[in-house]
């Protein structure tokens, strides 16, 4: 199947999106988050981030020194080059989180699904997730795809507070809060891992494209 | 050091924010007027991305506890040291044990203050500025509160002329009903309609404001789009949620969401509705890139006439080439 042409959108006048198409699958973000590793590589001068999402990804560049119609030609360039180069294998890292399954919502959605608190947790952490995008606050990662017996929709009323290590689903995704934020997601268990850790050289944990398994500790 | 005497209900650390770290869902973040803060670093001797004091929504006193040059710029307050008023965008001196004092902020919404050295908290992410959400950054990641000190960084060599002031005309029209976008990442799914009364309305900034956002009142957008797959954003991205009324990005949004941008606010021109009180009203101007590049560039280059206007202003500025 010959891959939609690339579309360029101005964000601003300091950053460019790039779309690579307009229905979400998972073969179409492999394109984009391999296209946003090539980018980040090329070091592309006057690029300052690199952000991809579900079909597109957005660049920032510094507008006092490249103009809008020369970043997105050279950005344009880049991301077809990337596309159409034989897949070479992503740099993705396997990522294994030891998950306490004790979180405040287990039981309901035990309830709620129609499964046993042990069938929610053995569904849970018996499969490999993508990392789709990082979002929301810092070092949150949405991980696909939950198993089809989990998905609820998010709680009809958001916490004011959810405690950072709290893992959680919502819909077909699941995540593990990286800060103390409000949340609307189902609270399952809980890590000691650290998501987020801003005095690190890659503060987030997770990056997109990297896969995570869910870990059952007593 | 600075020591906060009387805490304002918001006085936080900031600079230019963080440019290399959306990636790991960092926004920007930094000043809410990025032209006023490097404006102030530049008539104190700053260089331009030094951290300030931003300061928002009501009085309050800090202590200078090193003889220092600042200035105060973006908002206008009615501000005194020692007693004496403080001009705005001008140099003055202060003594060690000196207070300065906001009594009111009288029009604008974000107040700077630098010092010469700048605050020096340190830098995380390429930053000192302040992410309260994630409270990281600045000083502890919060905001300051009564009896903190700020450390103050090294003097620079040469000082610009005690009341040395910045031009008028070097400023933006904080008062301009004007604020300028360019089309938005979703333009084309908004309909000749949804561009008429986007530009020819009177919008209204909401109480419904902070760091992350501006909510906007006036007239709905009719087609809304509901929740699109979700997408990077920036400060000034102007999103249209389900009831149709226009949301403006600020400095901590988060760097992806869902809703549909309409338009995204000229760089420039992000200074002027930041500064945007609730109740006050503005008006979208549709330009294109290339004109909202032109004007950012008109911007910076204000900015660099006001450091060389401030470094010639100095009692050791020599004509002669330096070495």
């Amino acid at each position: 199947m010959t891959p939609t042409p690339l579309r360029a959108h101005a964000l601003g006048d300091s950053a460019v999106t790039i779309v690579f198409g307009d229905e979400r699958s998972a073969q179409l973000l492999r394109r984009v988050h391999s296209a946003a590793r090539s980018l980040e590589a090329a070091k592309i001068p006057h690029v300052e981030d690199v952000v991809p999402a579900y079909l597109a990804l957005t660049v920032f560049y510094d507008p006092l020194h490249a103009s809008y119609e020369e970043i997105s030609a050279t950005l344009m360039a880049a991301c077809d080059r990337a596309t159409h180069s034989s897949a070479k294998a992503a740099q993705s890292r396997e990522h294994r989180i030891p998950v306490r399954y004790n979180g405040m919502d287990l039981e309901a959605v035990a309830t709620s699904t129609g499964l046993s608190v042990e069938d929610v947790i053995a569904r849970h952490s018996g499969r490999t997730y993508t990392v789709d995008l990082l979002g929301f606050v810092p070092g949150f990662a949405y991980l696909s795809e939950l198993d089809a017996s989990l998905q609820l929709p998010r709680r009809a009323q958001p916490r004011p507070r959810i405690a950072a290590g709290s893992v959680a689903i919502a819909a077909a995704q699941t995540a593990v809060y990286p800060l103390d934020t409000p949340g609307g997601w189902h609270i399952i268990g809980s890590t000691q891992t650290v998501m987020f850790d801003p005095t690190r050289d890659a503060p987030a944990l997770l990056a997109p494209g990297d896969t995570v398994r869910f870990e059952r500790v007593a | 050091m600075i020591t906060i005497t009387r805490a304002p209900p918001y006085l936080t650390v900031q600079n230019g924010g963080r440019k290399h770290s959306r990636s790991f869902g960092v926004p920007r973040g930094g000043a809410m007027d990025l032209f006023a803060i490097r404006a102030i670093n530049a008539i104190v001797g700053n260089s331009l991305d030094a951290a300030a004091l931003e300061w928002a929504l009501g009085g309050g006193a800090v202590r200078f506890d090193r003889d220092c040059l600042f200035a105060i710029g973006g908002a206008t307050a009615r501000a005194t040291l020692s007693g004496k008023i403080v001009a705005p965008c001008t140099t003055t001196h202060a003594q060690a044990g000196e207070e300065f004092t906001v009594e009111q902020i009288t029009s604008g919404r974000f107040l700077y203050l630098a010092c010469d050295g700048g605050i020096d908290v340190p830098v995380l992410l390429g930053s000192r500025s302040t992410y309260l959400p994630g409270r990281f950054g600045g000083y502890e990641g919060r905001m300051l509160r009564s009896g903190d000190s700020v450390a103050l960084g090294a003097p620079p060599a040469t000082h610009p002329a005690e009341g040395f002031h910045s031009a008028a005309d070097l400023m933006p029209r904080y008062d301009s009903e004007i604020v300028h976008v360019t089309a938005g990442t979703q333009e084309d799914l908004f309909d000749e309609s949804a561009w008429r009364t986007l530009t020819e309305s009177d919008y209204r900034i909401s109480t419904a404001s902070d760091r992350t956002g501006y909510k906007l009142e006036g007239p709905a957008l009719g087609n809304s789009l509901g929740t699109l797959p979700s997408e990077a954003g920036c400060p000034g991205a102007i999103q249209i949620p389900g009831d149709g009324l226009p949301i403006a990005l600020m400095a901590d949004a988060p760097t992806v969401g869902g809703y549909a941008k309409i338009a995204v606010v000229s760089e420039a021109d992000l200074p002027i509705l930041a500064q945007r009180r609730p109740g006050e009203s503005i008006r979208f101007q549709l330009i294109t890139i290339e004109q909202s590049q032109r004007a950012l560039k008109r911007r910076q280059s204000d900015i660099h006439t006001i450091s060389q206007l401030a470094s010639r202003s100095s009692p050791d500025w020599s004509a002669e080439p330096r070495t």
